[in-house]
């Protein structure tokens, strides 16, 4: 992966710009796909009222859930300089589940309405924190993925334990939305609470680029470049919280974006974390909504959720991750 | 009447004294067919409102979890069960020399009348049982019959669900001259219908069987969706809880009284 030959490297402009246009087709794609394959199967109010009320809010959010995952799954490789780092592995995406659980089943989100993505977010920081002081600031790859594993496994015990207190009928199936991720029958609603703070996450995450490039030679370095260390890490952890976190509030954990739409870039970029941001920005959206449409293509013989999908793709990459890095690191 | 010769033979014997049922649905025709105080113990279901079509008669009748343990405590000489859930402990008091009656599942109301007389028999009041039939039987007659072709319908519930043909609830439906949609949706037995193939070919009737206040859950999100309340505005839609058709009793005649009266208002805004 690491020799790409010379006359495929694009120059940066031109490689976000075709990444850009491709996330473009994808969305129109998602636009144009339906439950009963391409195109509507309606006319006059009822086409209208596809088109804005179920097919707009579904691609934009699938193009900015994507978006966020595979930009916050870039932000933490770069930042940990750890290949494995990705939302859903180190419990981020746990978290921001639980602080949505929380937030639904206390009736704060009856109360008021963003009171739904700002638990997300407050449960996606708290579990960054937790991961961070837990695997430490120079712990390997191994030790992320562990710490990780245990603050997944705290997060998804007690979003059980929510679902069942509430006495909720659905807990069964309820704990399957949030651990497998959902576009489906999202409205305008879940659009207009958490695309505010998922554009701000991620918008907070794209000022990372020079940190992240300077990283790459060691926190030393980058200090002595003139990098703020602490500015840096409040920037990853705050805008990781605010887009994975608004992103899993409203369409649960979506897994796996985050690792491999990085890795599939990183070589087209020639390995600078920077300008990785923007193409994993790019590359996430188009990644979810072709999965989707995936999803909305074999939905006539198979009722499948778009987490299932990343997971099927994602988790064989993981693997192949997890052995490359062992050998890597093997005396 | 294969069902009414097996009461009859069960009646010979001296009727149950201490009759505990595991089902929400075994529940609510024990507390139909037998006196309170040969009941021994519900579930807790039984007296919740949300689900059970008896909340009021079941109250302040002893609960029990269904464990094999609690329920030998209280001595049962009948246990009602369901098909779902309990099989273990059903197994258990089989075993420990207890009198267990499954009830199979009603899914059509063949089913629901086969179902009073299984528990009418059982608990040694078969005659309460047919007049529960009877009066079942002449509420369906009274309904008004179906003019012209019949209207569609959907049950559209929680998580976007729908119930499709084999179900309980689709011969409801049919009772009340109503033709379920779930077919048109290729879901040929129920199953999650999105809310595009709603709006692009949407139900003469929109049948809620969900109350979207009941319900804070994610799951819930597809019934605030701003489709479904333009559809309900319309006048096109009906609320019909579940405790009214969740289970074969004969209390299923109310849901299905109301499908028909809506399908009657459809049929006179057609002329």
């Amino acid at each position: 992966m690491r020799h790409v030959p010379r006359r495929l490297v694009l120059e940066p402009r031109y490689l976000l710009a075709a990444l850009a246009a491709l996330a473009a087709l994808a969305f129109i794609l998602s636009l144009s796909v339906g439950p009963t394959g391409i195109g509507i199967d309606a006319t006059g109010e009822a086409r209208t009222l596809i088109i804005n009320e179920i097919r707009l809010p579904r691609a934009m959010l699938g193009a900015l859930v994507g978006g966020s995952l595979g930009l916050s799954g870039a932000a933490l490789q770069g930042y940990l300089r750890n290949p494995l780092a990705e939302p859903s592995l180190v419990g981020v995406s746990g978290g921001a589940a639980l602080g949505a659980v929380l937030a639904i089943h206390l009736g704060l989100s009856h109360l008021w309405a963003l009171a739904l993505p700002i638990g997300g977010l407050a449960g996606a920081a708290l579990a960054m924190l937790a991961v961070v002081a837990l695997a430490g600031a120079h712990g390997g790859p191994m030790t992320l993925i562990l710490a990780g594993l245990a603050v997944s496994s705290i997060a998804t015990a007690l979003i059980s334990l929510a679902l069942n207190l509430s006495r909720n009928p659905f807990a069964s199936v309820e704990m399957v939305f949030w651990m497998m991720g959902s576009l489906a029958d999202r409205s305008l609603t879940q659009l207009w609470i958490s695309a505010p703070l998922m554009l701000l996450g991620s918008a907070l995450l794209m000022t990372l680029a020079r940190a992240l490039d300077a990283l790459t030679l060691g926190e030393d370095a980058a200090s002595s470049l003139g990098i703020d260390l602490r500015r840096t890490r409040f920037a990853v952890v705050a805008g990781t919280a605010l887009s994975v976190g608004a992103a899993t509030a409203v369409t649960g954990i979506i897994g796996f974006v985050g690792l491999i739409v990085p890795h599939m870039l990183r070589p087209l970029v020639q390995h600078r974390p920077g300008l990785l941001l923007p193409a994993s920005l790019f590359g996430g959206a188009t990644m979810l909504l072709l999965a989707d449409v995936a999803l909305r293509i074999v939905q006539a013989w198979v009722e499948l959720r778009i987490g299932v999908l990343t997971a099927l793709i994602g988790a064989p990459f993981f693997v192949f991750l997890v052995r490359k890095t062992r050998s890597e690191l093997a005396p | 009447m294969a069902a009414l010769g097996q009461a009859s033979a069960v009646e010979a014997q001296p009727a149950p004294a201490r009759i505990v049922s595991l089902d929400l649905c075994t529940d609510q025709l024990l507390v139909e067919l037998a006196a309170r105080k040969r009941i021994a113990a519900v579930t807790h279901l039984a007296a919740d409102p949300a689900v059970s079509a008896i909340p009021e008669k079941a109250r302040g009748i002893p609960i029990t979890r269904g464990r094999a343990e609690e329920v030998l405590r209280l001595d049962p000489d009948l246990v009602l069960a369901g098909p779902f859930g309990v099989s273990a402990s059903v197994d258990l008091l089989r075993r420990l020399g207890r009198n267990v009656v499954v009830v199979p599942l009603a899914q059509d109301l063949d089913g629901v009348r086969a179902s009073v007389r299984t528990v009418a028999g059982a608990v040694g009041a078969p005659a309460r049982g047919e007049a529960l039939i009877a009066e079942f039987d002449r509420r369906l007659s009274a309904l008004a019959p179906p003019a012209g072709a019949l209207p569609t319908a959907v049950i559209y519930q929680v998580g976007g669900t729908v119930s499709g043909p084999g179900s309980l609830a689709d011969a409801a439906l049919a009772a009340a001259g109503l033709r379920n949609l779930a077919l048109a949706y290729g879901l040929a037995r129920g199953g999650q219908v999105p809310l595009e193939l709603l709006v692009a070919k949407p139900p003469d009737l929109l049948v809620l069987a969900s109350n979207v206040d009941e319900y804070r859950t994610a799951l819930a999100d597809n019934l605030r969706h701003p489709i479904i309340r333009r559809l309900r505005q319309r006048g096109l839609s009906i609320e019909l809880p579940w405790r009214y058709w969740l289970c074969g009793t004969p209390h299923i005649a109310d849901a299905i009284e109301r499908l028909a009266q809506a399908r009657a208002g459809i049929e006179a805004r057609r002329q």
